[in-house]
């Protein structure tokens, strides 16, 4: 890897002062960092130029430790939950026979899929006491109850759930590159099979693994909709409420101090970063990029039938009830009523399609925003995910760690933020961007580009520089190398990529609802409106629809890959 | 590369056109306020900020600029502490947005008034509005009268109580329901009020406490919990309950016998208005009669004297108010949200 490093970047040193480096760099800068530093600076503040008042006097509330603790807890648990999840998933998709491969992933992603405000409705309608948990338990006998999600454990199981599928994504498509030959090696050479696991795969599976767990990690950190939603009535804190509560609750001086607890939560993000740095250091390259889809573990029949069923069960569970208990409250009259046939009744959503003017000037701003940012996300993130990659400098490293950043902070700081830097980039001017639709679009790819470097960075490590080497030395050029070897073989990791910014853009709340005006609403921000004026059928109702068009949208996609891998990749290997 | 290269070319260009047109387009308005204000035509953007529902802030805005064509409103709506969150954010970095505020409690608008952000106004429309609602130095008006009272689940309990004293009562542990003052405005108006008032003082809240009430965000997600029978009684803003029981949900409200907290949503003008005659207009609008209809037609108590409340709630004349001293609720907020947190907080 050091060599090939080398050898690209004297190639790219030639291309190096390019108009292109520039821009991405300027743009890194601008975006990402004037905004921390802003912040930074704002934590630092006082009367009497800097001082580290507001850190002292933060550290020393007892509060805020037991916030951080709490924080500690909620993240670690639930990252592991995701990792231990999505690696689970992922590996019985690549590795096993299971059946209906295609359905599973479509079940897997759901949790994903559904914004985190409404799964969090959801599950505390299904776990209430007069969801179909409760009504089970009920018929019983003892006097079981249902488990109470206002709790660490139940903060801890939501996130968990609904993080899981960014590492099921990522280390999804790595696992099926392993190359088969070596685990036989294994196998062959009489190590058991999990020495095969242990020595080989999971060492291989290592880039995705902790790309995935380190965008659940971030996830989780940032999770607002979550803690505020389970976490008040319990009295339960973490960070990204608490910094909130700061900023929102207690006036301007409040400012200050929230932006010193926001760098808190950055510090938290760069050790979770350096972290997965430190497990990355030694992860070894793979020399073939052929995807491979047969199964590699053969489960006898009933093996298999065990698996399918404990598998359909999570996923039901997981991704199907909640959402039914959701469509199933859109559908009902009035809020409270029983869901019987008396009560059904579609006027919600004949409110949502055709008498609300602005929903549908939601959903196209949303469409709009989320392509746009998405297609911004490709070029760009996969630029730095690629100087990352093969030219690995300090510089270049922390760019990703600046753009990981702003992920990172909850939206609400960031927004803030974002008002500080763009209302006047410079004193005395405003160039009118904060106040228009604009700031949504820079304020969006600020948030969500390392996404978009995550899943490039990925596959782009799967990837050896040899095949660069090689197509140099043949004397293709740039352009020819990206269009000819790279793009096509990395393509499904870019869109699994763009496919995250893309969702996490479309129902994007926090953010936009400090810097939306008139005309700029989105869906987050509608659904939100609906449930905060007391509207919960309408909400659920709009929530619903959206959950049916990205489930078209998914269809969609799919059958693009399908094709992608039919017509422009006709060597490989299909099921 | 050579594609790439040109497209993100042309997207920093297209950046940079649609920074420069925006800009333009704000200073040209600009310019034109100022021509009209010498005019006192009645004309030109108007920036909303506000925290009533989307749907009533846009029916308050139509039937004005029905009656003021030529005024463009802008609105941005979000929880009453977002939106001071906003403009104190706006403020510190170097200018204020928004035109005419109009947002949950009067003690918010103290918190303003301090800062120095508010443009006195007395309109003459406040003439009709009761003396105690309208600021003495003419900086808010009350707008409407939405009073914080007792929900039950109608299938939960059938007989229905008269006294907060319930919610402290052995039928309401673990069942009863209430926002947050941290995140919620009105919640935080009535912690303030509560603890003020001698029947109820801290003892209240510790009471709730040891009932292990349930503290939710908002008032929303109060009226959910009580109409979905998940909680049997809510303490929560009246307007939203009497709405879902006129929907058909099994919920009904209650003006315990001791008094209830109002807030009166009051309306104010940014000292730094661009359009100031416009911002008057729709400040005389929302405080005139046909505003104060209007506020009665959406689902709102008026706050104007002899204009009907809607079916399921009372008029002002009706209701025993619990008050307190704005200044003393103002100086005593943040203290107050803190006891709040350290009483219910998991230390």
């Amino acid at each position: 890897m050091a060599r090939s490093a080398i050898t690209s970047g004297n190639l790219f040193t030639k291309y190096s002062p390019s108009f292109f480096k520039i821009f991405v760099f300027f743009l890194v800068f601008l975006v990402f960092f004037i905004p921390i530093i802003r912040l930074v600076l704002l934590s630092l503040s006082s009367e009497n130029g800097l001082s580290l008042s507001h850190y002292v006097e933060v550290l020393k509330n007892p509060v805020t430790w037991k916030t951080i603790y709490n924080t500690i807890i909620i993240v670690t648990g639930s990252t592991i939950i995701s990792v231990f999840l999505g690696l689970l998933t992922a590996w019985i998709v690549a590795y096993t026979n299971v059946r209906h491969k295609k359905l599973l992933n479509l079940f897997i992603f759901l949790p994903f899929v559904i914004p985190s405000y409404i799964t969090t409705l959801a599950w505390t309608q299904f776990m209430g006491v007069n969801g179909p948990v409760a009504k089970l338990l009920n018929i019983l006998p003892g006097h079981i109850q249902p488990m109470n999600l206002y709790s660490l454990t139940g903060i801890i199981l939501v996130m968990g759930i609904s993080h899981y599928p960014l590492v099921y994504l990522l280390s999804g498509s790595v696992l099926r590159k392993i190359p088969r030959e070596l685990e036989m090696a294994a196998k062959v050479s009489g190590g058991s099979k999990y020495i095969s696991l242990r020595k080989i795969t999971i060492p291989l599976a290592l880039p995705g693994i902790a790309s995935g767990g380190l965008l659940a990690f971030l996830a989780s950190l940032d999770n607002f909709g979550i803690p505020a939603f389970l976490g008040i009535p319990a009295n339960i804190r973490v960070l990204s409420t608490y910094i909130y509560e700061q900023i929102i609750g207690f006036g301007p001086s409040a400012f200050a101090k929230g932006a010193a607890l926001s760098v808190i939560l950055g510090i938290f993000a760069i050790i979770g970063t350096f972290f997965q740095w430190l497990l990355l250091r030694r992860s070894k390259q793979i020399e073939t990029s052929r995807v491979d889809k047969e199964p590699r573990v053969i489960l006898p029949g009933r093996m298999r039938l065990i698996i399918e069923t404990l598998l359909w069960t999570f996923l039901i569970v997981t991704s199907l009830v909640p959402l039914l208990s959701m469509a199933s409250t859109s559908l009902i009259k009035a809020y409270g009523l029983d869901f019987n046939l008396q009560n059904i009744s579609f006027k919600h959503y004949e409110f949502i399609l055709f008498s609300s003017s602005k929903v549908q000037g939601a959903i196209q701003n949303s469409l709009q925003l989320a392509f746009i940012v998405t297609l911004i996300g490709l070029f760009v993130g996969t630029y730095i995910a690629y100087i990352r990659v093969r030219k690995p400098s300090l510089l270049n490293k922390s760019i990703e760690v600046m753009v990981g950043l702003p992920y990172a902070l909850p939206g609400t700081v960031l927004a803030l933020a974002m008002i500080f830097t763009w209302l006047e980039p410079i004193p005395g001017w405003n160039p009118g961007i904060y106040g228009s639709i604009f700031i949504l679009y820079i304020a969006y790819i600020t948030r969500f580009l390392i996404l978009q470097i995550r899943g490039s960075v990925t596959s782009l490590l799967q990837i050896d520089g040899s095949m660069e080497d090689a197509a140099r030395t043949s004397g293709a050029s740039p352009y020819y190398k990206w269009r000819k070897i790279l793009i096509p073989l990395i393509l499904p990791g870019l869109l699994s990529g763009a496919f995250l910014v893309f969702l996490t853009a479309l129902t994007e709340l926090t953010v936009s609802s400090l810097l939306w005006s008139s005309g700029s609403e989105t869906i987050g921000l509608v659904i939100f409106n609906f449930e905060q004026a007391g509207n919960t059928t309408y909400s659920t109702a709009f929530s619903t629809i959206i959950v049916l068009l990205i489930l078209i949208g998914f269809i969609i996609i799919f059958l693009f890959q399908k094709y992608w891998e039919r017509k422009v990749l006709p060597n490989d290997d299909r099921n | 590369m050579k594609i790439i290269k040109k497209t993100l070319t042309f997207m920093f260009i297209l950046l940079l056109l649609a920074a420069c047109s925006s800009n333009t387009e704000t200073t040209g308005t600009a310019n034109n306020e100022n021509e009209s204000e010498e005019q006192t035509t009645i004309e030109g953007n108007l920036s909303f900020y506000t925290s009533q529902p989307d749907e009533d802030a846009q029916k308050l805005v139509d039937s004005f600029t029905e009656k003021y064509p030529d005024v463009k409103i802008e609105i941005f709506r979000s929880g009453t502490e977002e939106v001071v969150s906003k403009i104190l954010a706006e403020n510190k970095a170097g200018e204020v947005q928004a035109d005419v505020l109009l947002v949950a409690d009067a003690v918010t608008y103290e918190n303003l008034k301090n800062e120095d952000l508010l443009l006195s106004y007395k309109s003459e429309e406040a003439n009709e509005i009761p003396e105690s609602f309208v600021d003495k130095d003419g900086m808010y008006t009350g707008t409407k009268v939405m009073a914080t009272v007792l929900a039950v689940n109608t299938e939960k309990v059938k007989e229905l109580p008269d006294s907060w004293n319930v919610l402290a009562s052995e039928a309401a542990k673990g069942q009863a329901v209430m926002p947050s003052p941290l995140y919620s405005g009105a919640a935080a108006y009535n912690l303030g009020v509560f603890t003020r008032n001698g029947e109820f003082n801290w003892d209240f809240y510790e009471g709730l406490k040891k009932n292990e009430v349930m503290i939710t965000e908002g008032n929303g997600a109060v009226q959910q919990a009580v109409a979905a029978g998940e909680k049997s009684y809510g303490m929560i803003v009246d307007y939203l309950v009497a709405r879902a029981k006129a929907d058909g949900s099994p919920i009904d409200l209650i003006y315990p016998k001791e008094g209830v907290p109002v807030i009166t949503e009051p309306i104010a003008i940014m000292k730094n208005t661009k359009n100031e005659a416009a911002a008057k207009a729709f400040v005389d609008f929302v405080l005139s009669e046909e505003g104060q209809q209007l506020a009665a037609e959406i689902g709102y108590t008026p706050i104007r004297n002899g204009i009907d409340a809607p079916e399921g709630l009372k008029t002002i004349e009706e209701m025993n108010v619990l008050e307190a001293d704005l200044s003393e609720l103002y100086e005593a907020r943040e203290s107050d949200k803190e006891e709040f947190s350290n009483l219910f907080g998991d230390k």
